[in-house]
C-alpha cells in the first residue's frame, strides 16, 4: 500500500490510513481502553509495520468507523467533494489500483471531451491470502491472539 | 460524556463470534454517490482535524480503515 501510495501521489491522490480499534488484540497489543493507548498502537503501526501513509486516529468509541461499517480493513476513495466512488470490504492493492486507474482515466477522457455519465457496478474483486504473514501478525499481537482466532476458525 | 458500553463493546476484548460479529456491519455503510458522512480524526500529534479536511486536499482520497492487530 506504501509504493501504491507514493505511486498515485505523483498524480495528485492522497492516502491515509485510518486507525480504528484492534481486532485480535493480545498480551503486546491490548484491546483499547484510552486514546492514549490508541496513539500507542498507532505510532507501532507506522514504526513496526511500516505504514508510511499519513496516520489518523478515530474517536475512542470508533465513530467514524461504526459509521463505515466497522469492518477490519475496508478501503474507500472519496473525491474532493466528499463523494465515495469506491468501497471494498477488505483493502487489496491490486483492485485499489485497478480502480485508481479507471477514475483517473475518467478525468482524461471529460478532458477530451467525452461526454460520460456515473453509474453504479458491482464487482467481485479477489485477494491474495498469505495464511503465514497473517499468522505471523497474530503472534506478534500475542499468544492469546492466536489461540482466540484458532477457536474461531479452526 | 462517552457511552463506557459502547467503549466496551467496540473495543472487545476477546475475539469471540458474540463481541466481533456485531460490527461487521458493511452492508449498513455509506452509499456510493452520495455525500459522505464527516467525523473528527485526530493526527498522531493529538491535533484534531476530520475526514472532510482529508478528502479536501485532494482531487482524490484512499482511506484504509484499520489497525496494527
Amino acid at each position: 500500500m506504501n509504493a501504491l501510495a507514493e505511486r498515485f501521489s505523483e498524480r495528485g491522490v492522497g492516502s491515509i490510513f485510518l486507525y480504528t480499534h484492534e481486532a485480535h488484540s493480545g498480551e503486546n497489543y491490548p484491546h483499547l481502553t484510552s486514546m492514549e493507548q490508541k496513539f500507542r498502537h498507532a505510532r507501532a503501526l507506522r514504526d513496526t509495520l511500516g505504514v508510511m501513509r499519513p496516520i489518523l486516529v478515530d474517536a475512542l468509541d470508533g465513530a467514524c468507523h461504526r459509521a463505515y461499517g466497522s469492518m477490519p480493513n475496508t478501503s474507500w476513495i472519496f473525491t474532493q467533494s466528499g463523494v465515495p466512488i469506491y468501497k471494498s470490504d477488505w483493502t487489496d492493492v491490486h483492485s485499489l489500483e485497478n480502480a485508481m486507474e479507471y477514475v483517473l482515466n475518467v478525468i482524461e477522457r471529460r478532458r477530451s471531451g467525452e461526454r460520460l455519465a456515473p453509474f453504479r457496478v458491482e464487482r467481485l474483486d479477489f485477494r491474495h491470502q498469505d495464511q503465514a504473514a497473517f499468522y505471523k501478525g497474530l503472534e506478534r499481537n500475542g499468544p492469546k491472539a492466536v489461540r482466540e482466532f484458532r477457536a474461531a476458525f479452526g | 460524556m462517552p457511552d463506557s458500553d459502547l467503549l466496551t463493546r467496540y473495543n472487545y476484548d476477546e475475539f469471540v463470534p458474540a463481541k466481533f460479529g456485531q460490527w461487521l456491519n458493511f452492508a449498513a455503510s455509506p452509499p456510493l454517490g452520495g455525500l459522505a458522512p464527516d467525523f473528527p480524526l485526530w493526527h498522531l500529534d493529538g491535533s484534531e482535524t476530520s475526514l472532510a479536511a482529508i478528502w479536501s486536499h485532494h482531487t482524490y482520497t484512499i482511506v484504509e480503515f484499520g489497525s496494527f492487530t
